[in-house]
Parts: C-alpha cells; sequence; structure tokens
C-alpha cells in the first residue's frame, strides 16, 4: 500500500478517536459588536451555572443578581427594602402577604405576575423540580410550606413555624419566568436565562466571561435605593480571573474596570495609582478559632478557653496581618448585627492573665498543652500570627494548612484535631443564622453544622430554640443579647475578627460602593467619559 | 506501517483506558470530603431533608460497587454523566474547555520550537564552546522555575509595566468573533476577522511562553543530539571534503536529517503539554480543561473529575500513537 | 507544570517493548547506553564540562547548608515579630541591617527562612527520587528478566499511571492524603517509579541478550546473582542520569502544589510554599517570592546541569574523539 495513503487513513482513524470529545466544540453562542460603554469586572470565582435555583455561590449569586431581581433586596447598608415586591405584611406568625408591583416585564417581554412568583419558590421547595434535579437552596427559605397566588399580583407565603429571620433571607431568591421554563426546560433556562433584571444575557462562558447588554425595558429597580431606571452601562462583563496577582495586574494594565478580593496589603499600593479607587465595607464572615472540648480534653476546662482569648492580641494581629482592614469581633457576633451586644467589649490582650488561667486549670506555663491548629490556605497567614501569641503562654501548637474537603469530615467526626480557625458566612447579619449552625449543640448533621467546638450548653440551646419562634423584635433583641452573653462566658471559640470586604475599582467608574454579602451589583454603576 | 498494528495498539489502550477510569473513580471516592457538604459551604440554613435529596439525586447514598456499576455501564454507553456543583453533562463542559486547552498546548509547541531550535543547532555546531555551554544552560532556566511564578513575573513586566501583551483570558469580547469550532485562531481565519486574530495570537503568547518554555530544554537538547549524530556521519564528511561552505553543510545537509527525532518528540510533547497546564490557566485566568479538573477536585465533583481525568488520558495515548505513526512515516525503515 | 520529559519519553513512547521512536533514539545513540567506566576517569571528564562542575559545586554547598541550617541561620526561622511585615531587604529604605534579606508576611526572617527551606525542598528531591528508583528498578529488572505475568501486570500498570496527567495525580493523592512531608513524598512516588521502572526493564530486555549474561548463565550463576551483580552494574548509570533530572522536576512539582494549596501545609519552611504564598506580595514586595524564587531556580538549575554533563560523560557514543 502506498505509504502516504496509509498515513492518512491512519490520521483519520486518530482524529475519529478524538471525534466524540471535540465534536461541535466551544460555545454556540453569536457575540455582538462593540457598544459605546463597556464595564467590566473581574471575579476571583468561576459562576457555577446562571439558574438562580441550581447553585449555593457567591459568586454565581452576583452574576444572577445582575439579571435577575428579587422579591426585595438590600441596600448597601443591609437594610431590606421592597424590589419586585411593591409592599409586604405579616398576616400572622407564619404567613406573609407579597403584593407584586404591575408593569413589570422579563427579558423575553411577558409580564411578571403573582404566577412567577408562585412557580420560582415551588421549583425550589419541591424536590427533583428542576427538570428533575433538586434545588439546593432549600435550606434558605427555612420552614416555608408553600407560595400560593392569590390573585394575579399577590402571593401568599406559608410557613410551618415562625420564622423571624424570613425577610433577611429574602433576597437569596430570584424571580424566573414560569412559561418561558416549562416551556423550554431547565436545561435550557441555564443556558439562555431570563429574568426581569437591568441587565440581560448576550453571552455567557462560565469559566471565561458572562456578557450582558442593559435591558431598556427594564422597570427601574427598587425605588427606595436611587437612581431608579434602565442601567448606565450599555454592556457589563464579568471575567473570570482566579489569580490575585493577575486580577490586580488587569486593573492596573485598564483591562477591567472593578476588581473582587482585593488582598489588604495591595491597598497603600492601589490608592498610590491615581487611576484606581479602593473601596471597603464591613464584611459578613464571622471568623473565630474553635476548641474542640470533646477531642481535646484541656479545652474542656473553660480558664483554659479564657486564657486563648486572653493571649491572643486581636487588634494587633488586624493592624499587621490585616493592615487594618477587619473589625475585631469581641464577642460572637458581628458588630452591626441584629440585636448586636455592645455591651461585651472582648477578652482584654493580657499575657499575664493568660499564664495565670492556665496555671489555675494546672498548666503553668502552658506545661502539658501541646495541640495542632488547622486552617486553610486562604486563612494561614492569620492562623500562624494567633499561634505565635498562643506559643508566647508557653503551650506548644503547630499551625497545618488543609484542601477544606478533607478537612471538614475531620471537623465533623473528630480525629486528630483540637482547633480550628475558620470562617462562617453569615450575610443576613442575623443572629439565629450563626448561633443554629456554630454553637447550637450538634443533634443531626444540620444543626451544629458548623460547631467544630462541640459546644453543648442546655441553657444556651433552650434560649436559642425560644428565641427562634419570638416575632417581636424587641423580645428577640433581649433574648440575642443574653446569648451573646452565655457564649462570651463559655468562650468556646477565640473570637477573632470580620475581614472587611474589599474591592477596587478605576476612577472611571461611577456610583459603585461594595455590598458588605460580597455582592457586585452593576445597575446603578456608570462609567465616566 | 501496517493499519492492522495501528488497530491493534488501539485495542490495547481500551482496557488501560478502562483501568484509568477505575482508578480515578476509587480515588474520588475514597478521598475524605462529602460533596453536598461542600456545596453548601460555610453558611446556615442548610435543611438535612434537602442534603439528603441531593446525595440521593447524585448516587452518594448507593454502596460503592453500585455507584461504580452505574459510571461504567453509563460509561460505555458514552455517557459521563452530569457535574454535580455546575449541574451539566460533563461531555459538554469538557467539550467546551477543550479548545481553549488544546490551542494553548499547540501556542507552547511552537513557543518551544523556536526557542529550542536555534539554541540546539547552535550548540551542537559550536559544541564544547562557550556558547554552547551558555545556551544550553540557558534553555534549561524555564524547566528550572515554578511555572505560576515565571507566569506572574511575566504578567507584572509585559501588562503591567510595558502594557505590550494583555494580563489574562483568551480573547475580549469587543473584538467580536463568531465562534465556529471553539479555537480562536482559526474561528478568525474562518471568518476573516483579522484584528481578532491579532488578538487572540496576543492572548496566546504569555501562556504560551510560560508552558512552552519548559519544554524547551528538552526539546533543545534533542536537536542537539540529534545534530551532533547527524554532522558525524560520512555523507556530512563528503560533503564537507567537498570545500561546502559550514552553512550549506550545517541548514542544507545535517537539519534536515537531525529535526526528524525532534519532530517526533515534540509530539510527544502535546501528551504534556495537555496534562501539565492547569497551572498556566490558573495563572492566565485561561478558560481551559485544567482549571476546570483542579476545581473540581477541590470541590469533589466526581463525574466532573472522572470526565476530564479519562479525557486527558485518551488525548495522552492518543498523542503517542500520533508520535509513533509520524515517524514511521518520515522513517520508512522501521515497523510500528 | 515543567517536567524532563527526554528520558522518560522514550520509555512511554509505546505501549510495546519498544517503539519507532525509541529504536530510533536508540541507534542515534541518544538512549542512554552507558558502560561501565572508572571513576579515576569520570572525574576528569567532569572537569571538562565547566557547567556540570559547576552544578555539582552548587548542589554540594545547598546539602551543606541544609544540613547545617541551624548553625547558619541568624534568626529563628518559625516565629517572627509582626511589626516586621514586609520588612524590605537592608540595602532599601525602611530595611533593618539585622534583617539582611528582610522579612515576610509575618515578620519572620527571610534569609533564615531561605537557608531552612533548603531542608526541605532538598530531601523531597532526594527522598522522592530514592524512593522511586528503588522501587523501579528493582521491579523493572525483575520484569524485563523474568517476562512473564509479572512483567504484565507490572507494564499495564504503569501504562495505565502514565495516562494519569502527573500534576492531577499528585493533586489527587494530597487530597485523599491530606498536607504533610510524608504524604507529598507519597504523592510524588506513587507515580515517579514508573519511569524508573520503565527504563530498568527496557535495558535489561537489551542486556540480557548480551554475552556477558550469556556466560553467567552457563557458569552456572542464580538469577538473584545475575540481575545484581551483571545486570545492575550496566544499567545504574543510566538510572543515575534519569534520576538526576528528575529531581529537578520533582522540587519543582512541590511548589506548583503549594501554588494550587496542597504543600507541605506546616509551618517548616520550604521554598514552593514561600513562593507561592510570597505571589500576592509580588507587587509591593517582591523580595518575599523571588529569593526564594531564586534560591530554588538555582538549585534546579545546577542539579539540571549536572545531570545534562553526567549524560554526556556517561553516553559514550556523544564524546568527541
Amino acid at each position: 500500500m502506498d505509504r502516504k495513503w496509509q498515513l492518512a487513513v491512519a490520521l483519520v482513524l486518530i482524529t475519529a478517536l478524538f471525534g466524540g470529545v471535540l465534536g461541535g466544540c466551544g460555545p454556540a453562542d453569536g457575540v455582538e459588536e462593540e457598544e459605546a460603554k463597556t464595564l467590566i469586572v473581574g471575579l476571583a470565582q468561576s459562576v457555577l451555572t446562571l439558574d438562580p435555583a441550581m447553585h449555593r455561590d457567591r459568586t454565581s449569586e452576583t452574576v444572577i443578581r445582575n439579571m435577575f431581581d428579587g422579591l426585595v433586596t438590600r441596600t448597601p447598608s443591609m437594610d431590606i427594602v421592597p424590589e419586585i415586591a411593591e409592599s409586604y405584611t405579616q398576616l400572622s406568625p407564619t404567613e406573609w402577604e407579597f403584593k407584586i408591583r404591575e408593569g413589570i416585564t422579563f427579558h423575553n417581554g411577558d409580564p411578571l405576575t403573582a404566577d412567577d412568583v408562585e412557580f420560582t419558590f415551588m421549583r425550589i421547595l419541591t424536590e427533583g423540580a428542576v427538570d428533575g434535579q433538586s434545588s439546593p437552596r432549600k435550606g434558605l427559605l427555612g420552614s416555608l410550606l408553600k407560595v400560593e397566588k392569590t390573585d394575579d399580583y399577590t402571593v401568599l407565603f406559608t410557613f410551618e413555624e415562625p420564622w423571624p429571620i424570613f425577610l433577611r433571607m429574602l433576597p437569596h431568591q430570584q424571580i424566573v419566568p414560569k412559561n418561558y421554563i416549562e416551556e423550554h426546560g431547565s436545561e435550557y433556562f441555564a443556558e439562555n436565562p431570563v429574568g426581569a433584571g437591568p441587565f440581560k444575557l448576550v453571552s455567557a462562558a462560565l469559566d471565561e466571561e458572562i456578557v450582558m447588554e442593559r435591558f431598556d425595558d427594564y422597570y427601574g429597580g427598587s425605588p427606595e435605593i436611587p437612581p431608579v431606571g434602565p442601567a448606565h452601562v450599555d454592556t457589563a462583563i464579568f471575567q473570570i480571573i482566579p489569580e490575585t496577582s493577575t486580577r490586580i495586574a488587569a486593573l492596573q494594565a485598564g483591562d477591567v474596570h472593578i476588581i473582587s478580593n482585593v488582598p489588604t496589603h495591595m491597598v497603600d499600593q492601589l490608592e498610590a495609582d491615581p487611576n484606581i479607587a479602593v473601596k471597603t465595607c464591613t464584611g459578613t464572615n464571622f471568623f473565630s478559632v474553635s476548641l474542640d472540648m470533646e477531642v481535646y480534653e484541656p479545652f474542656k476546662d473553660v480558664r483554659v478557653r479564657k486564657a486563648l482569648n486572653h493571649a491572643v492580641d486581636v487588634d494587633e494581629i488586624i493592624a499587621t496581618v490585616m493592615d487594618g482592614l477587619a473589625i475585631r469581633c469581641p464577642g460572637p457576633c458581628i458588630p452591626g448585627s441584629f440585636g448586636y451586644n455592645d455591651a461585651i467589649t472582648g477578652y482584654d490582650y493580657d499575657l499575664e492573665k493568660a499564664k495565670e488561667l492556665l496555671a489555675e486549670a494546672g498548666y503553668p506555663n502552658g506545661e502539658g498543652l501541646s495541640f495542632v491548629l488547622d486552617t486553610q490556605d486562604a486563612h494561614k497567614d492569620t492562623a500562624e500570627a494567633i499561634a505565635q501569641y498562643i506559643e508566647e503562654t508557653g503551650i506548644d501548637v503547630s499551625v497545618r494548612v488543609w484542601d477544606w474537603g478533607v478537612l471538614k469530615p475531620l471537623l465533623d467526626e473528630g480525629g486528630e484535631r483540637a482547633a480550628v480557625f475558620s470562617s462562617w458566612g453569615n450575610s443576613t447579619m442575623e443572629p439565629h443564622d450563626l448561633f443554629e449552625p456554630k454553637f447550637v449543640s450538634k443533634l443531626d448533621d444540620v444543626l451544629g453544622r458548623g460547631n467544630y467546638s462541640r459546644y453543648s450548653n442546655p441553657e444556651f440551646d433552650e434560649l436559642f430554640f425560644e428565641t427562634t419562634v419570638l416575632i417581636d423584635d424587641n423580645e428577640r433583641i433581649a433574648n440575642y443579647k443574653k446569648l451573646q452573653e452565655i457564649l462570651f462566658e463559655d468562650a468556646p471559640v477565640i473570637f477573632v475578627y470580620t475581614p472587611m470586604v474589599v474591592e477596587a475599582c478605576s476612577t472611571q467608574v461611577e456610583r459603585w460602593e461594595p455590598s458588605p454579602d460580597g455582592r457586585i451589583n452593576l445597575h446603578r454603576v456608570g462609567l465616566k467619559e | 506501517m501496517r493499519l492492522a498494528r495501528i488497530l491493534e495498539r488501539i485495542l490495547v489502550a481500551i482496557p488501560v483506558m478502562l483501568g484509568v477510569a477505575i482508578v480515578v473513580f476509587f480515588f474520588m471516592r475514597l478521598s475524605p470530603g462529602d460533596p453536598v457538604d461542600l456545596m453548601m459551604g460555610e453558611a446556615g440554613s442548610v435543611s438535612p431533608r434537602e442534603m439528603e435529596a441531593l446525595a440521593r439525586e447524585f448516587r452518594l447514598d448507593e454502596p460503592l460497587h453500585m455507584q461504580l456499576y452505574h459510571f461504567l455501564t453509563d460509561l460505555l454507553r458514552g455517557d459521563l454523566g452530569n457535574s454535580f456543583v455546575k449541574r451539566k453533562p460533563v461531555a459538554r463542559l469538557v467539550r467546551e474547555h477543550l479548545p481553549a486547552t488544546i490551542e494553548l498546548a499547540f501556542g507552547a509547541l511552537i513557543i518551544s520550537l523556536v526557542i529550542a531550535i536555534p539554541i540546539g543547532i547552535i550548540s551542537a555546531v559550536k559544541q564544547h564552546s562557550i556558547l554552547d555551554r551558555v545556551s544550553m544552560a540557558g534553555a534549561f532556566l524555564g524547566i528550572s522555575m515554578p511555572a505560576f511564578w515565571m507566569g506572574i513575573v511575566l504578567i507584572l513586566v509585559f501588562s503591567v509595566f510595558w502594557h505590550v501583551f494583555p494580563s489574562h483570558g483568551r480573547l475580549p469580547f469587543a473584538v467580536g468573533l463568531k465562534t465556529i469550532t471553539g479555537f480562536y485562531t482559526i474561528d478568525s481565519i474562518l471568518t476573516g476577522n483579522w484584528s481578532a486574530l491579532a488578538s487572540t495570537l496576543k492572548h496566546l503568547f504569555l501562556p504560551s511562553l510560560t508552558l512552552g518554555a519548559g519544554t524547551a530544554a528538552t526539546v533543545a537538547r534533542m536537536t542537539r543530539s540529534s545534530m551532533l549524530e547527524v554532522l558525524r556521519q560520512d555523507y556530512i564528511v563528503l560533503a564537507r571534503a567537498k570545500g561546502l561552505t559550514e552553512y550549506a553543510v550545517v541548514v542544507k545537509h545535517a537539519l534536515r536529517n537531525a529535526l526528524i527525532p525532534t519532530v517526533t518528540i515534540v509530539a510527544l510533547q502535546i501528551g504534556t503539554f495537555l496534562g501539565g497546564n492547569m497551572i498556566v490557566e490558573t495563572v492566565f485566568g485561561w478558560p481551559g480543561l485544567g482549571r476546570l479538573v483542579v476545581d473540581a477536585i477541590q470541590r469533589r465533583d466526581f463525574p466532573l473529575v472522572q470526565g476530564a481525568v479519562i479525557v486527558y488520558a485518551l488525548t495522552f495515548v492518543a498523542a503517542n500513537l500520533l508520535a509513533d505513526i509520524i515517524y514511521t512515516f518520515v522513517n520508512p525503515k522501521i515497523e510500528l | 507544570m515543567k517536567v524532563n520529559e527526554t528520558s522518560v519519553h522514550f520509555a512511554q513512547a509505546s505501549t510495546s517493548d519498544r517503539s519507532p521512536l525509541q529504536q530510533h533514539l536508540y541507534l542515534l545513540g541518544i538512549k542512554l547506553r552507558l558502560q561501565r567506566q572508572n571513576m579515576g576517569n569520570f572525574f576528569q571528564q567532569l572537569k571538562r564540562h565547566p557547567t556540570a562542575l559547576l552544578g555539582a559545586i552548587v548542589v554540594i554547598l545547598y546539602i551543606l547548608m541544609a544540613i547545617f541550617a541551624p548553625l547558619l541561620v541568624p534568626h529563628d526561622p518559625f516565629t517572627g515579630i509582626l511589626g516586621n511585615r514586609i520588612l524590605p531587604p537592608k540595602w532599601y529604605e525602611g530595611g533593618k541591617p539585622e534583617y539582611v534579606l528582610g522579612c515576610d508576611e509575618l515578620g519572620r526572617d527571610l534569609l533564615s527562612r531561605i537557608i531552612y527551606g533548603a531542608r526541605v525542598s532538598i530531601s523531597v528531591g532526594l527522598i522522592s527520587v530514592a524512593v522511586s528508583t528503588v522501587i523501579g528498578v528493582t521491579t523493572g529488572i525483575a520484569a524485563g528478566y523474568y517476562r512473564g505475568w509479572f512483567d504484565e501486570i507490572f507494564s499495564r500498570f504503569a501504562d495505565l499511571l502514565l495516562a494519569f496527567p502527573f500534576l492531577i495525580f499528585a493533586l489527587g493523592v494530597m487530597v485523599a492524603t491530606g498536607p504533610g512531608f510524608w504524604n507529598l513524598i507519597f504523592a510524588l512516588c506513587f507515580k515517579g517509579w514508573v519511569e524508573f521502572f520503565r527504563l530498568a526493564r527496557g535495558e535489561t530486555l537489551s542486556e540480557k541478550t548480551k554475552e556477558y549474561v550469556e556466560a553467567a548463565k552457563a557458569s552456572g550463576q542464580g538469577h538473584l546473582t545475575i540481575m545484581l551483580s551483571e545486570i545492575m552494574p550496566n544499567i545504574i548509570h543510566s538510572v543515575i542520569v534519569l534520576g538526576t533530572l528528575r529531581m529537578g522536576s520533582l522540587i519543582i512539582t512541590e511548589a506548583s502544589l503549594s501554588f494550587l494549596g496542597l504543600g507541605v501545609g506546616t509551618r517548616i519552611p520550604a521554598w514552593g510554599s514561600m513562593i507561592s504564598s510570597g505571589r500576592q506580595y509580588m507587587m509591593n514586595a517582591w523580595w518575599i517570592s523571588t529569593l526564594p524564587g531564586m534560591a530554588l531556580l538555582l538549585l534546579v538549575l545546577s542539579i539540571n546541569l549536572l545531570g545534562e554533563g553526567l549524560r554526556d560523560i556517561l553516553d559514550p557514543r556523544l564524546k568527541i574523539d
């Protein structure tokens, strides 16, 4: 046989090997010509999906909420205001009624009615409702039983039991179009999402960039957050740039306008750049060192736990390791939370006191105490600093950095570990949302899901569950203050800080402020020139 | 080369691929870490019913052997399953990300050749000279530093300080390229969009250089060795004796033969490039398969890791086979 | 990840005993065919390779630095003073003379950490190469010598491991076993032995047919004796060359894994994790990442130049007459 011919056949065979893999590669969506004003945002993580019901991910939510609006939203100061809803009333402890704003349309021109709201929530509540898959957002709706339309622009939410944080949780849910999804299916919807938000999708490669253009028929957004009206830029683009150094370089080179997750030590240098503005706001992540009382015997003694709290100079850590861009949490809540107890001023940094307490507990100069402080790569600087302080008391501490996926099962099941420095999200700024996973006794997989201290105090649990079903805000505040005192005295963790949200933008960008939940809403953002 | 021999090679690869599939299956399932728990993240408001429903949907509640059975039967039907986290068919995710990875691999290949072949030739012609030593040592630079570090340095120098090359990504949206194959270089040529082609190449340059620099040493060494060997052959000695200039001897006579092994070793490098670029992809925000799989490992997205590793292995086997086929083609004396 | 792939690829090229590519390279004499040489000759040769000699000297200096690290460090490499966070080297404005190379993000003396870091990097290289070599060469010689089911099983297993991208594999092992020095070694060796296996097996297959093996058999020597005292000395040089070249890439892999968040994972300073965690400071404190990077670069470059020199010296076909 002719050699060249043989080669040709051979190459075809090889190509066939790839055929199945490569067939019809790449995103099929066409892209359009350049528009007048294009705003580009550099995000640190990939977007997982564009279906509002199918993720549990802040980055995805950030992008989704530029295309979808919710019944209510948060102001930059974390107040809840109506968005798609015109008004809402609580009819009974377990019933809420929402009036929907009239005249809102989805990107495809369909009007938004009570049917869409009912559909949105029932799609999350019902198992397997998303093309046979279940939404992972059910837990964000508490004990919600059902959502019913009472007329074209009114819906009724019914709960199994009172759930006081409902309104604060509600901004996490975005309204999706019923007819569109029923017609095309959820898989198509995730590729070609249609919402009622300020931007509509142009093209999406979720690990690369998501391009959106202004939705001209937008109803204007929440009247409580001016300016109301359509978005100010023609095109908004989210680009995924995972490496921090690259993200900053992209901003400095002028390739992007806004970047998320700026490391604190870069702030001075970025601020020195006349073309760049750094913006900060309070964050919603609660950082603490959980002291596992079941796994490591000495932590059972409250004096040891208090000694550790006295041994760590949190203010100095904030000033150095965090470059001043974190807020100390003197007690078990983020300052500014609902029902925050400002009578708690925290454990002072006092090495002598710490040593005394240790001596009282039977560990003079930390003798006999030796443990490992676990953490993730992203938090290891602070963990190291904490360990350095603890070592001053004579205790032998070493830091170990883990992949979170490996560490998590150890935290849940016990094993060779004692303390962990970790973060817990509290984007509602409700103590309920923090206490339930972090400090309530571990009863099942979910209650106490983040209770890495294995803290269990019946007095605390009782008062907590009592508070859960209270409706009156004054009573709730009083109870939360009491709960904070109990936790402060028991010190199941070393109370550390909440880092600020640090983002940076080009000075061309107008009217943009970071939000405490780390969300980047581009509706009101403009570009100069 | 006989077709039967190629078919045999492909058949032999099947059990290997199956083994890879099984190994990656157990690898993921036996690592600590619960995908559903990780998906819920560090946040409250999680209901136990919800977690059970997801575990059931992902078939994580079934015994391991049943999970393996489902995985293998689906695989034989060509179904790689659905990603836990992205909720999309794995085959589609792989298909969307593979072109970027392959394009980067070819970019790296070309750059490593451009660096390495001249170095290899000069080193061989001037064997044992200072030039030989220094240029070979230079070729080793790329292999001697971590790729992520080199990438960041390149971005700082070329994007931030000099503004010559873009810092990240494959192509800005504004260029407006209509994608057909997913390979942006090919697409821009097909649609005649020359500004897109220029932009694509600019975006490709720094990541390709980072990835390719590591291979330059290998290729340079190969070129040097084969060049040395060829220069000692009788016909070269004869050519020299006839009084041809050194340039004519090297370029016209020796180079062609000397490049044969270089070309084949380069084909083999494709496999390395494909499997080794997750770091370069992360640094340059390159939306390829490597980044996808690293992310999937951290999130314990079992189906996605399984699918990606199978595709990698397939590519590796195919690249090796390709190298051998090209090789036998240029060297008729040898049977496959 | 960057790896020294040449020698590896001879072995990887095919699932058959020797692929055409390997045959070609073999004919070209690039394949590592090494003869027993006397050591005096070897050192003379080394002198003629200035880069390899330089590499050898640097590697020896590094090893000495690692061994005597506790005596050499000016400060405590593990604990720092937070006030010294990202302190510049002493020649910069704001630097302190007692901290010659400045301090890292937690105020630890960078020079001390770089000196200590040599311990992890060099141990990672040496131990993982040693373990890979022992496992790979033992099984490789046995497989090449006995053939049969033993060879079949190991060869298929090797094919399977080779088809895995190395970094994904190492990442997977690290995820499964958790962080730590020995887990890292385990992750590196789990696949690292394969290249040595393929090399040793291939060499054994060709040595086996040679006269001296036949002669040894005829004189009634046992299999074990033949493998150990006849075949092994004839293939050990190529193993040494491969080992040297692999060591460099394994040290780099430690850094790559740190970049992906899975390094040694303890307080012990390791160059890989220093470069990786310092990279965020590249724009305002370049020294935190760049200086350990330089230390690593110099070591790996020296190892590679040494390996390259060994290859030239030990491969008789490439000698000039």
